[in-house]
């Protein structure tokens, strides 16, 4: 067996505290810290150094963004650590702050989505190993705030559901066997899309979601 | 024969003597006989002012031209009444609030309109024409009583070469009055003594001037009585609406952090025991069932806590009346508290919630705070006023602050109070009792 995921959590509501550690228990994580506020999240990352952060957004003291203001410091000091960013809102404007630089290892996920275990636990997988996660609401606002919407209008709806899968972070197979289609058709589709949007194709799952992200937002 | 004179009474007359001997020296004085002397020359030029361009502006009446001279002509009257009002604030220390700025519609002929309309304006105006005869009246009194005064004191040493028959002098004293004796000591001991009398008085008969036109400058140059009402109105809306935004925050918060949180906790929870029944090769039922027991549990606490938000968004007791609400409350409070009710309408709902949540306030406070044995409540129409009356006999020192949060939910309260005109008045000496008096309208 590999050796588990180490997991820091940061989230003020007690009951969501400890339901997550025992479901990230329960799948076989290791939980190295729970805290309840941005300060103790980050004297708990310098200590235990895990390999990936479920923040919430809403934490103390004034319950409107800290867990994200934390979240972009501890990107900038530790490189490689996956945040996974916890809310009961999406904004769109923190997700676009949160990719302002990079998408590898960074997830935004609704905290309903924790109801979904299996999902749940592959995102958090999919942020700790470099990948990205984002919330399916968060891609259908970008989607339909984006000023492209001429462009997303020649997609075909098989593209339209590609496109989605691709901007959550998902990977070809991952895509493939939501879809029940081939790769080979997904990466057909997926170099359709590319080209319709006249984008260079990157081979790297997190690039293509910037690319197709920074697109849409534009 | 011994005169008994009161230790008080003596005390208040050397006070007054005190006051007469003193108040020529005070700076109040000087600044009020100099406030005379300004006023009376910024009248003089106010007056021509208005009184050229309204002569001008009714002549040209019959033209365009003239609308737009007594368009003016108000609009000036207005500044001017600015200036009165920042001399006053000046010479006199007295604060008159300033009224609504000038905001004319747009385009000449908007302000014109705006300008002849301008009721501010027009008063300011009549306060000029008020003000120069007033102003006159003011010099004659002021320079008559110093003038004399100070020929008076000089007399008897060669100062004025004839006695001094001038002005006001002339309406108190006869005519021959200073002939007294006519020469010698007696005649200049007499003069010096009015001079005297005079100077002592001086400062009053200014006084008496100047508080007239203190009264007129409040009745015109501030804010008209209902400019003043409206703003008080617009400060009560803004609390309102401040109240409100509060409010939804908190339920907002309320909301997010437990009955939302309650139920992620849930859903995770049966999502757990779900897949867990899904595996059949390593099916733990002991595990399972922990994790039903702990989503049942979370599911109720959701439930108690969505009720008891509901019920500080709306207390359901209240669609029944307010005798109702009140007696629940009496009955959940942890002190014993009685309640007596006697109403004879039924006030709108807003001012029962209002009336509601205070009396569930107080009682929150008479719990946590007073150490009280028993509280009462005391519920009452009087007319079209509501009065609430919540009593306990604890430790008291309950006060009205806008700092500490302990208070928080009071001054929350007498905002809401305000709002539709009411009363909240605390009384709540140490060592109690506290009695608090809530008087509201029956109908908002």
């Amino acid at each position: 067996m590999t050796t588990p995921i180490r997991v820091v959590i940061a989230e003020d509501s007690a009951i969501l505290r400890d339901g997550l550690v025992q479901l990230l228990v329960d799948r076989g994580f290791v939980v190295t810290d729970a805290v309840s506020e941005p300060d103790a999240l980050r004297r708990s990352v310098e200590r235990d150094c895990p390999d990936v952060a479920i923040v919430d957004i809403r934490m103390p003291p004034t319950f409107t963004d800290e867990g994200l203001r934390a979240a972009i410091d501890l990107r900038r000091l530790h490189r490689g650590l996956g945040i996974l960013m916890f809310s009961q809102y999406i904004e769109t404007r923190y997700a676009a702050e949160l990719l302002a630089d990079d998408a590898a290892g960074v997830g935004y996920l609704l905290k309903d989505r924790v109801a979904d275990v299996s999902d749940f636990v592959d995102a958090l997988v999919r942020v700790a190993s470099g990948g990205t996660a984002l919330d399916p609401e968060v891609v259908t606002q970008l989607l339909g705030a984006s000023r492209r919407a001429d462009s997303i209008s020649v997609l075909s709806a098989r593209e339209k559901e590609v496109l989605s899968l691709m901007a959550e972070g998902r990977s070809n197979v991952a895509i493939a066997s939501e879809l029940v289609i081939s790769e080979g058709a997904v990466e057909k589709h997926v170099a359709n899309i590319f080209t319709k949007f006249d984008l260079s194709v990157s081979q790297s799952d997190h690039r293509r979601i910037l690319a197709v992200l920074r697109f849409l937002d534009s | 024969m011994v005169i008994v004179v009161s230790e008080e009474l003596e005390t208040r007359v050397r006070e007054i003597a005190r006051t007469i001997l003193r108040t020529p020296f005070t700076k109040r004085t000087w600044s009020e006989l100099f406030f005379l002397v300004i006023g009376a020359a910024l009248a003089f030029f106010s007056f021509a002012f208005v009184g050229v361009t309204m002569a001008a502006g009714v002549i040209l009446a019959v033209t365009f031209i003239g609308f737009a001279i007594v368009g003016l002509s108000v609009r000036g009257a207005r500044g001017i009444g600015g200036i009165h009002r920042g001399v006053a604030r000046w010479l006199l220390d007295e604060q008159i609030e300033d009224p609504d700025p000038f905001a004319p519609r747009p385009g000449f002929l908007g302000w014109l309109q705006s300008a002849l309309r301008d009721r501010i304006g027009w008063r300011a105006m009549a306060y000029v024409v008020i003000k120069v005869p007033l102003a006159a009246f003011g010099i004659f009194v002021a320079f008559s009583v110093w003038f004399d005064s100070f020929t008076c004191l000089t007399y008897p040493f060669g100062g004025a070469s004839r006695p001094p028959e001038f002005g006001l002098v002339q309406v108190f004293f006869r005519p021959g009055f200073f002939s007294i004796g006519s020469s010698g000591f007696l005649h200049g001991t007499a003069i010096f003594f009015t001079g005297v009398v005079l100077f002592l008085a001086a400062p009053w008969a200014v006084r008496v001037v100047v508080y007239i036109d203190r009264c007129l400058m409040r009745a015109l140059l501030g804010p008209a009585a209902m400019a003043i009402r409206v703003r008080s109105l617009e400060h009560a809306r803004a609390q309102t609406l401040d109240a409100s935004a509060a409010t939804l925050r908190r339920i907002e918060r309320d909301l997010h952090d437990g009955t939302q949180a309650q139920l992620v906790a849930l859903a995770m929870r049966l999502g757990m025991a779900k897949e867990k029944l899904a595996d059949t090769d390593h099916l733990d039922l002991d595990q399972v069932s922990e994790l039903v027991d702990d989503a049942h549990r979370g599911a109720k606490e959701a439930i108690i806590e969505l009720r008891d938000l509901a019920r500080g968004i709306h207390p359901p007791a209240l669609d029944i009346g307010l005798e109702g609400a009140l007696s629940t409350l009496a009955a959940r409070s942890t002190v014993p508290t009685e309640l007596t009710l006697t109403l004879n309408d039924r006030p709108t709902p807003a001012i029962e919630a209002i009336a509601y949540f205070c009396v569930a306030e107080l009682l929150a406070n008479v719990a946590q705070h007073a150490n009280a044995s028993r509280a009462s409540i005391t519920c009452a129409q009087h007319g079209r006023w509501l009065r609430l009356v919540v009593r306990d006999d604890g430790m008291g020192g309950a006060q009205l602050s806008r700092v500490g949060s302990s208070s928080s939910g009071l001054v929350g309260l007498t905002d809401r109070v305000h709002a539709v005109d009411g009363r909240f008045d605390i009384v709540s000496p140490s060592r109690g009792p506290t009695v608090v008096t809530v008087d509201l309208p029956m109908h908002a």
